[in-house]
């Protein structure tokens, strides 16, 4: 186990409980271990242990051929499994000059932006658990999100990791009426969200739980490296996709959702509006989905010339990001990955000073991390 | 009929009371305190005021006894003496 | 056939009918339990959209047996630091306790264990008793969990006793009488939920807060701290708590109905069935609530309980009192 360093050296001041909301728990999205300092009900300190799922996942990519590794990057943030197949694809063909063709590139953005409304709805529904509302939320959002998968599922033949984005192209075309059942699950979808949208916003007992809570300032989030949903909601207009542009999202029309409070209402209110950022974006690629081939040629065996490549994509957590080094053999010589979760845990004690147990729990929820991806 | 009753009742009072005094545990006492005061309530309805009674229960086990568990409970105790 | 109808003259005995009322009280209430935690299993789970339990039993019917049997069985476990003496008596007096106040109440005019002239001010007197022994299953596992969840819960407790009263005087004042009987029988032309109206929805507020249901389930807030005040305790003991806390529910709906939506008046149908009819209707919207609503922070909780409910009900006792000088 771990040693408390911090607090074994550090007097605990008088009159204060130190509990530990333990790796098991109902409500840490996944395994996290926090140890938190209160004063009555006042959270004075908070100290997050991770690790516990970590499965030695860079490590395992050094003894790994390029292609081996694709199945293996579906496990990192499991519940947005098409953004890691992404980025790591995204890298090896920069790394090694692969021009993938017009209708992999159309049908890349449709499943990453089909995966992002995903994963927004499990986060609604996950924070509604959080913030008290026993499972009814989640029963709700997942529903819906069970149409999704269920596209999925006829795309690659799994429901959470799918495997099918590859180096070079996908995994197989797309099958017969995939795009009617799209543009039906997306019509449901879109009436749905307002419906959760007002469950949750005009709720009085619901903005009194999330408003003015886990404050996080704009200079307090760019100093501490927040990026995704975390950043947006204090205030700052950064998203990858428009930043550093990937795949062809510069040929669509979207706007990037941000709000100025910082607060735990605000980063709910960017994944409700993100949705329908989303869902007007799938409409447009399938709009103009060209035909043609999926895969292009690429030699048997991938082995790129000596080099670095770091390439990032907009993940639903934030920047999710892979420096990738290679020395002329098949294996890389060294994976690494910037974790958008890891980065916003770390917020996690800045932002929950002087607030009550419930709102560290709350906050934790509207963070959202999902422990692939932050322990690895 | 009734000296049955007194008599019952006495001996629960008395019994708690020396419990509350002779108690080591402060928690056991304020809990024997609370036996007392339910005693005496029934002392009451004994009497027939049946309106005293419930206003003691009420009051006195109700609130007074809450206060001093609060109170024993929350404040800071040595470490040698037994909880 | 007779001889057993001649012995029903006993019955007027104080002491037989104390005993007899209250095992079939006990009785009835145990069966009301198992009966009413299915319905809000099944009823939640709608809610929900998805089916509730259906495999044990034709609709699931048997699953609360089935859940029984699971707790009756699972190992009890002692913490070796904890208080034994109070550790096993807390869950005894708590289930005890939350019983107590069903022997004053009226299901129809003559079906009342014992019709106290302060009927109301017993069952206002033993509910506030019932922070008691939360407080001791808070205290005796010498656990920080089962602390922080007991300090909450009795925070709660003592927080809706005093609006509850001051509702309660309100109604009073328009009996002139204290006995549940006598409060009911004056709904006959009116129900009290009309001139009452401000007390109506304070005692609303302060019952959902006597029955720790969500939006005040604060004391075992699942996703804070595991299970609150019930942590440590584990097989029978966690049942008896738990069906204690059920109790008060199934008191805090059957008090709104007495006092405020007119008790056993109806048109039809006998008097008992109609007492059981609107607390059954009571206590789905109190599982209504459950399934929709997220929870309140305690210190909003506290909020509510002080500064909100009793200027209101104090607005309403001022109200009724001169309303009732003036209009005789």
């Amino acid at each position: 186990m771990m040693p408390l360093r911090k607090f074994e050296y550090e007097e605990i001041g008088e009159g204060r409980l130190v509990i530990n909301l333990g790796p098991q728990h109902p409500s840490t999205h996944g395994v996290l271990r926090l140890i938190a300092e209160l004063d009555g009900e006042r959270v004075k300190k908070v100290l997050p242990i991770i690790g516990y799922l970590h499965r030695g996942f860079e490590k395992i990519a050094e003894n790994r051929n390029y292609p081996m590794i694709v199945p293996l990057t579906d496990r990192l943030d499991y519940l947005s499994a098409m953004s890691n197949n992404m980025v790591y694809c995204q890298a090896i063909e920069e790394l090694m000059n692969i021009k993938i063709s017009e209708r992999t590139e159309y049908i890349r953005v449709i499943v990453l932006e089909l995966q992002r409304i995903a994963s927004h709805l499990a986060s609604v529904g996950f924070f509604g658990n959080d913030v008290g509302v026993t499972f009814t939320a989640m029963m709700y959002t997942f529903r819906e999100r069970e149409l999704i998968i269920n596209l999925f599922e006829t795309l690659s033949g799994a429901r959470l990791t799918y495997n099918y984005i590859r180096i070079g192209g996908l995994r197989e075309d797309l099958p017969k009426g995939f795009e009617n059942n799209v543009l039906q699950s997306i019509d449901i979808i879109e009436k749905k969200v307002d419906e959760y949208e007002e469950f949750f916003s005009e709720n009085e007992i619901f903005r009194r739980r999330t408003q003015g809570i886990g404050v996080l300032k704009l200079k307090d989030a760019i100093n501490l490296g927040a990026t995704g949903p975390v950043l947006r909601g204090s205030g700052l207009k950064s998203d990858v996709r428009v930043t550093d542009p990937y795949t062809i999202y510069d040929r669509f029309d979207w706007d990037i959702i941000t709000e100025k409070k910082g607060d735990c209402f605000a980063r709910y209110n960017i994944w409700i509006n993100e949705i329908r950022q989303s869902i007007s974006i799938v409409r447009q690629a399938l709009n103009g989905l060209p035909k043609g081939e999926i895969n292009v040629k690429i030699p048997r065996v991938i082995k790129p010339e000596p080099g670095e490549v770091y390439s990032k994509i907009e993940s639903p957590r934030g920047e999710l990001a892979m420096n990738v080094i290679s020395d002329g053999t098949p294996k890389p010589y060294r994976l690494k990955i910037r974790s958008p979760a890891f980065c916003n845990l770390s917020l996690l004690p800045t932002i929950s000073e002087e607030g009550l147990i419930a709102d560290l729990i709350a906050t934790l929820g509207s963070i959202d991390p999902v422990f692939g991806e932050v322990d690895r | 009929m009734e000296i049955i009753a007194f008599g019952v009742i006495s001996f629960i009072i008395l019994l708690a009371s020396i419990g509350m005094v002779a108690s080591k545990n402060m928690v056991h006492s304020a809990l024997s305190l609370a036996v007392a005061f339910i005693g005496i309530a029934a002392l009451f309805i004994s009497l027939e005021a049946e309106f005293l009674a419930m206003i003691q229960v009420l009051i006195y086990a109700g609130a007074v006894v809450v206060l001093m568990l609060f109170a024993v409970m929350l404040t800071k105790r040595d470490r040698e003496s037994p909880r | 056939m007779e001889y057993l109808l001649s012995l029903l003259v006993y019955l007027s005995n104080p002491w037989v009918k104390g005993l007899v009322g209250g095992i079939g009280l006990a009785l009835a209430i145990a069966g009301s339990i198992v009966l009413l935690l299915w319905v809000e299993r099944k009823f939640i789970g709608r809610l929900q959209h998805r089916y509730g339990p259906n495999r044990v039993g034709k609709f699931g019917i048997l699953q609360l047996v089935v859940d029984g049997i699971k707790l009756l069985t699972k190992e009890d476990i002692i913490p070796d630091a904890a208080d034994k003496t109070v550790f096993k008596l807390a869950p005894i007096i708590g289930f005890a306790i939350a019983f107590l106040p069903f022997l004053a109440i009226p299901f129809s005019e003559t079906m009342i264990v014992s019709d106290l002239n302060v009927g109301i001010l017993f069952i206002l007197a033993v509910s506030s008793m019932a922070v008691v022994p939360t407080l001791m299953a808070g205290w005796s596992p010498n656990n920080k969990y089962n602390l922080l969840g007991g300090m909450r819960a009795a925070a709660l407790m003592i927080s809706y006793e005093v609006p509850m009263g001051l509702a309660i005087i309100g109604v009073v004042m328009l009996t002139d009488s204290m006995s549940m009987v006598e409060i009911v029988k004056a709904q006959e032309k009116i129900w009290f939920i009309f001139p009452q109206a401000l007390g109506f929805v304070v005692f609303v507020v302060a019952a959902f807060m006597e029955a720790a249901r969500l939006p005040f389930d604060l004391p075992e807030a699942e996703s804070e701290i595991v299970q609150g005040w019930t942590t440590e305790f584990s097989g029978m003991k966690f049942a008896m708590l738990l069906f204690a806390e059920y109790i008060h529910s199934i008191l805090a709906s059957l008090l709104i109905v007495i006092l405020f939506l007119g008790g056993w008046h109806g048109p039809i149908l006998p008097a008992p069935i109609w007492i059981l009819i609107k607390t059954f209707i009571v206590m789905l919207i109190l599982m209504w609530m459950r399934a929709t609503v997220p929870r309140v922070r305690i210190d909003q909780l506290l909020n509510v309980g002080w500064k909100v409910l009793i200027p209101l009900a104090m607005i309403n006792i001022a109200f009724t009192g001169t309303a009732r000088v003036i209009l005789g």
